[in-house]
């Protein structure tokens, strides 16, 4: 079993990385991209920076790989992306490779929740009226971090 | 040296005391029973024509301080400065020998040593035995630092230490003998780490030459970077472990309460806040994550 993670500066080129999992005892492959949403909590998002704190976010994506893919029995890769990215851009790729599609669902869905959840990665959005604001912490509107910059 | 400004003590005790868990100026830390605000203001008043009691605005007086003046912030830039500014303007033209509360290592001896260096600077005060740096909290304050406060306070500088470094503060060698006279007690850990420095029986147990501060590279990620200023900066510390480090740091950059769900690591790995620190280590620390 592989396992995959990386910090990739924008834009990311997943193809090496889906080829990668393929294999012929594998009858089903699932992967799930993360793409810059161009709203955010009502306000119209028109850019975005993501950092990592890349050490560390390799070594906890490299775990979150290893375990999910020892769970399931499935060929698993992820990779985040950091920079400047705009609305539609990929800012995240997971992907899972199984024998069966149940396992490589399962794997997946799991991958990306535990990435949001346990990688050290940090969004900046830019907004329509030009002000900006750090996100910390997923869809928790209001948290500590969220506060506005002119 | 031209006739000197007359002298007023100040004792400052409006801290919050968040990490001690309980209100430093009233606690019992000398064999004679006193309060420490009753030893420093006594101390004070062997020096000093008039001694007056620093507090925030509400703040009860703390034990065992008597009918002592009390002078309550009427500065709202937080921290030291806030009672030291509300001094130097309540007597513009006296000089102020200011004392923390929290420093029951300074007897008579060093205030004496302080008040022999003083010369023209508008600072006089002791190089901190672990980083070299002003020791703001056990200095003299000339009537021309008035000015100086002013003008850095304008600017959104409250730091006390910092100030006088820029200002080219004049500053004096601690003596051997009292070289961890002016560390502060900000934990319950750090008294009992102080009682053993004071302690003739057990201090040759400590090993020599050690100081008491860890180097430490500091790093900061997302908005925590924005508002230290900085991603990156080395920091000495006499904290023993990355929790007691990052409440240092909030609390000397005033951002207590900003800061909730900090996650910290130490050397690129997760580490709990009670993790233990020693010289040299990365310590950084993040804020939620938004990553995906």
């Amino acid at each position: 079993m592989n396992a995959d993670f990386s910090i990739s500066q924008h834009p990311l080129d997943i193809t090496p990385l889906s080829e990668a999992l393929f294999s012929p005892d594998c009858g089903g492959f699932v992967y799930f991209e993360g793409r810059v949403r161009n709203h955010h909590a009502g306000r119209t998002v028109t850019a975005l920076r993501y950092e990592a704190y890349r050490e560390l976010a390799e070594k906890e994506g490299m775990r979150i790989v290893a375990e999910i893919s020892r769970k399931h029995r499935v060929r698993a890769a992820a990779v985040h992306a950091v920079g400047d990215l705009h609305p539609g851009d990929l800012a995240v790729w997971v992907g899972a490779a199984a024998a069966h599609r149940e396992a490589a669902f399962a794997a997946c869905r799991e991958l990306i929740d535990a990435i949001k959840d346990r990688v050290p990665v940090w969004k900046h959005e830019t907004y329509a009226d030009g002000k900006s604001s750090w996100i910390a912490g997923c869809d928790h509107a209001g948290a500590a971090g969220n506060q506005d910059h002119p | 040296m031209i006739k000197a400004p007359s002298l007023r003590g100040l004792l400052l005790a409006g801290g919050r005391s968040t990490r001690m868990g309980r209100d430093k100026a009233s606690m019992i830390l000398c064999g004679n029973g006193q309060t420490q605000a009753a030893n420093a203001l006594r101390l004070l008043e062997g020096s000093c024509v008039r001694v007056f009691l620093s507090l925030r605005e509400g703040q009860e007086k703390p034990e065992g301080c008597g009918s002592v003046e009390i002078l309550r912030d009427v500065v709202s830039c937080g921290g030291p400065l806030a009672g030291i500014l509300t001094a130097m303007r309540y007597d513009p033209g006296a000089a102020w020998l200011v004392l923390a509360c929290d420093l029951p290592f300074v007897d008579a001896s060093l205030v004496s040593l302080l008040l022999a260096g003083r010369d023209d600077s508008p600072f006089t005060g002791f190089a901190s035995a672990v980083d070299g740096l002003p020791e703001p909290l056990c200095a003299i304050y000339e009537p021309s630092a008035l000015p100086l406060l002013e003008e850095h306070v304008a600017r959104g500088h409250v730091c006390p230490r910092h100030i006088m470094a820029e200002e080219g503060a004049h500053l004096l060698k601690l003596p051997a003998a009292a070289r961890h006279a002016l560390e502060n007690i900000n934990a319950p850990r750090d008294l009992e780490m102080m009682t053993r420095f004071s302690d003739p029986g057990t201090a040759s147990s400590e090993p020599t030459g050690e100081t008491p501060g860890r180097e430490i590279r500091l790093g900061w990620f997302g908005f925590l970077a924005e508002q230290h200023g900085c991603r990156e900066e080395m920091f000495v510390t006499p904290a023993g472990t990355v929790g007691e480090l990052f409440a240092e740091l909030t609390a000397r950059d005033g951002t207590d309460g900003l800061t909730s769900g900090v996650l910290f690591a130490v050397n690129d790995e997760f580490a709990p806040p009670d993790h233990p620190l020693k010289a040299g280590d990365k310590v950084v620390f993040m804020p939620p994550f938004s990553g995906g």
